[in-house]
């Protein structure tokens, strides 16, 4: 691997000129980048601070700091960083990180370093390939061997004649590029090609800074809209967004596992013989964080046992044997109405339903409606920015009624004045029937957000909409706002209009191997594989499939897994397995994290739950932006979800 | 990381002779992919029929990688006379050294991003010169934030503290000079005249 550190220090005389006159300085330096990670303590920062020293001047402190250049990262960190008595801040890194500094740091700023000068753009792997970026690309001409960076004098109408031996006359060891050029074309039988080619005229003009700094500000507005970080995948949505939702086929078979929420598991209270009716209670609430389980079909308990599970492996789930009657339970029954319902009634409705989070982390929904804390506003996240998943969104077009009925409901039980629907930009249709629909209703707006992916994280949704960060390991309701999706809402509204527990949802099936994609409303405890073979089964190929979407989904190894509460999809996608590299240390990770955090050393530091820790792992929210841009394909979430269960361990 | 435009049809289509698999490169698309234009480009070739195969992938400048990735399409490829290539140009110089016997096309042009080496797009630029100049200008850049990368001051020419080269510019050494004042170091500037040396690494190593 090629290292591509873009500094070194200034030699000693000249930085005793710079530091002739002056004291009480401040060192930062930044950690290398576009090398091989191999420490994460570079030596410039200590032989700087001991020549100084030498010289008799004193150091205020000093600071080490990965990718100096990230402007909003060093904003935040850097007036926190140099303490009162400073007169000079001293900066180690190339000429990008120290125009940064000096921009935002009213003290002097110096240099001690030079930026390294080499030729060439490399790419996001380090090897000797380099692009010189002119503009005007010659390498269809020369076989792919580039004549402006390969050869000295970057030639474009053939060689200069000087070479020897193949050897470049100004290079004595670098081979000449235009031999090799033609030796490519010969053997290519591409010869011909080169002669007729007309002569080459390079166009320094082409390359116009200014169109480019223009694109590259309006790129980073892009990547900095609502809430620094996040990715722009390809959405992937078409094939979908467009078609209704289908009731699908009642199953003959249900499994319905005891977790599909975060917490305890629920205890089954029921035993294999009994007959069940649509609704009733199979699994009582194991606990204060836990739901209850609720059967989605009439007929017989046919086991007990455990069986695949889509994100825990398996699970302890009751498999129903329908009778297709569809019985209902006599205990679902309508509720008062909405006006009627106390907010410690609806709670109880919502927590008998066993209503979880349908986003997909399952979290139960009646503990977010008891947040002991004011709320100023529920939040509906309807940004649904997972790739290819369209599930959210067929539930806004097709059931706006019943979404804006459990925004209310929230709204009642939480006590806040303010309901807020966010939408991300790219369902039009959705931002539009919403706005008409909520027109006339006190307290509830429509946002529309940016499409940008997490935006329907957690935090960044609360960012965006009210301008508040949540504190590390702290949650909505710490800045007064409480979160719920949009199937949740419905789930609610369900709930305290029909009395039906959650035993169905929407989810959509789709992907390049799925031949029939579509949304479906499926009962819980569907076979993922009949789900599959009613979109014409996963057709060949090299398949990934995963529950969800393809940025936060779960890789299955068999469809034998039931639909349940969080399952808002399941994707057909191309395999793809590259190789992992070693960190290049290219700072992308650090560019799109949402949480602001650093996730190459979560990589670098796997094993070390102290140091780990230390680098707020625990604030991870597993969104994949990492992985999904990191050029040297670490599988950056295992990593993190290892590191994590390492500081829990540490206690 | 570089920015990438599409070429002139008119320049890429006689490059085209009998069958092609394309290759695409989205791993700086977050930078910049001429997404629209490619995807047009392409759909009219899948249309005549001369199309093996393609695929979307990401940092093909990674040979390991590409290898891993392309072998998955070897057929397809195999039976291609031509591969496009929308890519910067380390991808299609990756490519082509993959597949030496095969004509590559490079589709795309490539632009350098201001920041180093492209890799870092940024409101700043460096061109690293190797010989920072940021002490005796206050931080700010005489080589890139002034149109003729003066180093000794200014030329002159500004108007209104505008660019006479790019009247949308501000004078670069106007910057540096009110920089220096606020931070009280205008003597900065009485420094020796400078001369700038424009070896590269490998030239002094």
């Amino acid at each position: 691997m090629e290292n591509y550190t873009k500094y070194k220090l200034k030699a000693e005389n000249e930085l005793a000129s710079v530091l002739a006159g002056k004291d009480n300085l401040f060192v930062i330096a930044c950690n290398k980048c576009f090398k091989a990670f191999e420490t994460t303590q570079e030596a410039d920062c200590d032989v700087f601070v001991e020549f100084a020293a030498k010289q008799g001047k004193t150091i205020t402190g000093t600071a080490k700091v990965d990718f100096l250049c990230n402007k909003p990262l060093t904003a935040k960190k850097l007036s926190a960083l140099i303490p009162e008595g400073t007169e000079n801040v001293v900066v180690i890194s190339c000429g990008l990180g120290i125009q940064t500094v000096a921009d935002l740091e009213k003290l002097p700023v110096f240099a001690a370093s030079d930026s390294l000068n080499y030729t060439g753009h490399h790419g996001m792997a380090l090897t000797k390939k380099a692009c010189d970026a002119c503009a005007q690309c010659y390498l269809t001409m020369t076989g792919g061997i580039c004549p402006i960076v390969d050869c000295s004098k970057s030639l474009v109408n053939g060689q200069c004649g000087g070479a020897k031996d193949g050897k470049c006359e100004v290079s004595p060891d670098k081979d000449c590029a235009w031999q090799k050029i033609q030796e490519r074309l010969e053997a290519q039988g591409r010869i011909g090609e080169l002669k007729a080619q007309p002569v080459q005229i390079r166009d320094y003009s082409k390359t116009n800074f200014k169109v480019i700094n223009e694109y590259v500000k309006a790129v980073r507005e892009k990547r900095f809209e609502n809430y620094y970080g996040g990715v722009h995948p390809v959405e992937g949505k078409e094939p979908t967004e467009h078609l209704s939702l289908v009731r699908f086929p009642e199953p003959d078979t249900v499994v319905i596992p005891m977790s599909m929420h975060l917490g305890a598991p629920a205890n089954v209270c029921v035993e294999v013989g009994d007959t069940v009716k649509v609704g009733q209670k199979i699994g009582e609430a194991a606990g204060f964080i836990s739901a209850p389980v609720h059967s989605s079909v009439s007929g017989k308990v046919v086991a007990i046992e455990n069986r695949p599970h889509a994100t825990r492996g398996t699970c302890l789930s009751v498999v129903i044997e329908s009778d297709g009657l569809d019985t209902l339970d006599e205990s679902v029954k309508p509720n008062k109405p909405l006006e009627e319902l106390t907010a410690d009634e609806i709670v109880e409705i919502v927590k008998n339903a066993g209503i979880v989070g349908k986003g997909g982390a399952g979290f139960p929904t009646y503990v977010k409606l008891k947040p002991g804390k004011p709320i100023e506003a529920v939040l509906i996240n309807a940004c649904e920015c997972e790739p290819m998943l369209t599930a959210d969104h067929r539930v806004l077009l097709e059931f706006a009624d019943d979404v804006i009925y459990g925004l209310k409901a929230e709204m009642k039980t939480v006590n806040a004045p303010r309901g807020i629907i966010v939408i991300e930009d790219n369902k039009p249709d959705a931002i539009e029937l919403m706005k008409e629909k909520t027109r006339d209703e006190a307290g509830i707006e429509v946002l529309v957000a940016h499409t940008k992916y997490p935006q329907g994280g957690e935090k960044m949704l609360i960012k965006y909409a009210l301008g508040r960060s949540v504190p590390s390991g702290g949650l909505p309701a710490d800045v007064g706002a409480c979160v719920s999706n949009v199937s949740t809402a419905k789930a609610i509204a369900d709930a305290i209009k029909t009395g039906m527990p959650l035993i169905e949802r929407v989810t959509t099936v789709t992907g390049k191997y799925i031949p029939k994609p579509g949304n479906f409303i499926v009962k819980i405890g569907t076979s993922a594989a009949a789900l599959v073979e009613a979109c014409g089964g996963v057709s060949e190929g090299d398949v990934l499939i995963k529950a969800g979407g393809p940025m936060m989904g779960f890789p299955q190894s068999t469809l034998d897994t039931p639909i349940m509460k969080g399952s808002n999809g399941i994707i057909a996608i191309e395999n793809d397995e590259p190789e992992v590299q070693e960190c290049i240390k290219c700072g992308r990770c650090v560019d799109v994290c949402p949480m602001e955090l650093k996730p190459l050393y979560f990589a670098k530091l796997v094993g070390d739950a102290a140091a780990l820790k230390s680098y707020n792992i625990m604030d991870c929210m597993e969104c994949r932006c990492c992985e999904y841009i990191c050029s040297s394909k670490i599988p950056l979430v295992n990593l993190i979800k290892i590191g994590k269960n390492a500081v829990r361990g540490m206690k | 990381m570089l920015i990438t435009e599409l070429k002139a049809k008119e320049a890429l289509l006689p490059q085209i002779c009998g069958k092609v698999f394309i290759i695409n490169c989205y791993g700086c698309r977050e930078i910049y992919f001429p997404d629209a234009a490619a995807n047009e480009f392409q759909k009219e070739l899948v249309d005549s029929g001369c199309v093996t195969g393609s695929i979307t992938t990401d940092y093909i400048c990674n040979p390991d990688n590409l290898k891993v990735r392309l072998a998955k399409h070897a057929d397809a490829i195999e039976a291609a006379d031509v591969l496009l290539v929308f890519s910067c140009g380390v991808g299609v110089q990756t490519v082509a050294e993959n597949y030496p016997a095969k004509k590559v096309v490079a589709c795309c042009d490539t632009y350098a991003l201001p920041g180093f080496q492209g890799v870092t797009p940024l409101e700043h630029d460096c061109r690293q010169c190797g010989e920072c100049y940021l002490n005796l200008t206050g931080g700010i850049c005489p080589i890139t934030a002034c149109s003729k990368s003066l180093v000794n001051g200014q030329c002159g020419g500004s108007k209104d503290g505008m660019c006479e080269v790019d009247p949308n510019m501000e004078c670069g050494w106007e910057r540096i000079i009110r920089r220096l004042k606020q931070v009280g170091r205008l003597d900065a500037l009485k420094c020796p005249v400078q001369v700038r040396n424009y070896a590269t690494d490998e030239d002094v190593k």
